[in-house]
């Protein structure tokens, strides 16, 4: 698995779990996130999970090849998602499924954290969305 | 200055529908159709801004546009704290619903996955042929002038023709050689089928359905259907009316468990079944 990571930034490595982290990252909700996340990366499936801090990143994907097409969408998909809701005057975005004709990605926005789970389609998507909002 | 698209007139069929959502599910508070460029095709919520409705398709496309790693984006569904929007795009439209989250959550993807792709589909396929249906202009030769006036008034414009005689012997005959009909599309919900006198290869369809393919097709008998998941996945196989005791259940498709397997469906989820028109029918068209 590959990762970027710029001088003021710390990199780990934890098995398949890549994090990219300003220094003085100590995000609370980041971290149990994270541990959520890393939960449900278990589950059969779940191809993988992207999730955006403030300071911080962590990523697993099984298809290495693929992450910076996964981080794309997952960013367009935030972006997008806000502007869609913006036009059609939703206030706030809980989360957001878009489904494609092989995989599936859920998108959660908790707080400052912004994260998305790439799965197959006959995944439960919503016993997921309840697992990472716990 | 903001441009405001109103619906056209072209696509009142869609405008009549959208403006049925609000009775079918009262909680869908907002269903617009629109166009790459924001014209507004049908808004059930008056007019809104051309620019609003372009911009949602550009973010729209800014996803599709990102999305290949996932096969393209079939549907998006955006869940806000009391709100829920679902956008799709079919044939260079967009659909775009919001409904409350208390909302029934079938029938909102019924109607917003479902039927009005459906429809929007059907509009496309019947469009092209409508100048054919219009009424021809007058004659202009004498010669067919004459063939005008030499034909009795009750009988169609297809007298000339050999077989002509046969055709007025059998009205759904001629109806289905001069005007065949495009096979309709119909909506059911799965019901599974189980039982030691249950064909593994048959699905029973709701007999109303049955009963309205006769009318349209007449003694051509149909004896496949194709169902459609909303995945995309699709069989065909053959049916049967549903038994006369089971007929209550209306708008249920019966699916018996390895056609199920086939398609990946469980009961609760919809399918989109149409007849197969066999293919020598269709060369006569």
């Amino acid at each position: 698995m590959s990762s970027k990571s710029s001088p003021n930034q710390t990199e780990t490595s934890l098995t398949n779990v890549a994090v990219i982290s300003s220094s003085d990252a100590d995000d609370p909700a980041f971290a149990s996130l994270g541990a959520s996340l890393v939960e449900i990366r278990k589950m059969k499936g779940v191809l993988g999970y992207i999730i955006r801090g403030n300071s911080s990143a962590a990523f697993d994907l099984a298809e290495g090849d693929k992450i910076t097409q996964f981080a794309f969408l997952s960013y367009q998909l935030c972006e997008s998602c806000l502007e869609i809701a913006k036009q059609l005057s939703v206030a706030t975005i809980e989360s957001a499924l878009v489904e494609g004709k092989n995989l599936k990605v859920l998108f959660v926005n908790v707080g400052e954290n912004k994260i998305s789970v790439f799965m197959e389609k006959n995944i439960d998507h919503s016993g997921i969305l309840k697992r990472v909002l716990i | 200055m903001t441009e405001v698209s109103s619906p056209n007139s072209s696509s009142t069929p869609l405008q009549t529908i959208l403006g049925e959502f609000r009775n079918i599910s009262p909680e869908t508070t907002k269903a617009v159709i629109f166009k790459e460029d924001g014209e507004i095709l049908a808004c059930n919520e008056g007019d809104i801004a051309k620019d609003r409705a372009k911009n949602l398709a550009a973010a729209f496309d800014e996803i599709a546009n990102h999305s290949e790693v996932i096969g393209g984006v079939e549907n998006l569904t955006i869940q806000g704290v009391n709100s829920q929007i679902n956008v799709i795009t079919t044939n260079g439209r967009y659909l775009a619903t919001v409904s409350s989250r208390m909302a029934d959550d079938k029938r909102v993807k019924a109607l917003t996955f479902v039927v009005l792709p459906t429809i929007i589909k059907l509009m496309d396929q019947t469009e092209p042929s409508e100048p054919e249906n219009e009424p021809t202009d007058p004659p202009n030769s004498e010669a067919e002038k004459e063939k005008e006036t030499t034909k009795p008034p009750e009988e169609p414009k297809h007298t000339e023709q050999p077989k002509h005689t046969e055709h007025l012997s059998n009205p759904h005959r001629m109806l289905s050689e001069q005007n065949f009909p495009k096979p309709p599309v119909n909506q059911f919900m799965v019901e599974k089928i189980a039982g030691l006198l249950v064909a593994s290869d048959i699905v029973r369809v709701d007999a109303d359905i049955v009963a309205k393919w006769v009318d349209l097709y007449g003694d051509r008998e149909i004896s496949q259907v194709n169902v459609e998941t909303l995945e995309g996945r699709s069989v065909r196989c053959k049916f049967r009316p549903v038994r006369e005791a089971d007929s209550k259940a209306k708008g249920i498709i019966q699916i018996p468990e390895r056609i199920l397997q086939t398609l990946r469906l469980v009961e609760g989820k919809l399918v989109i079944v149409k007849p197969v028109i066999p293919a020598e029918w269709e060369e006569k068209r």
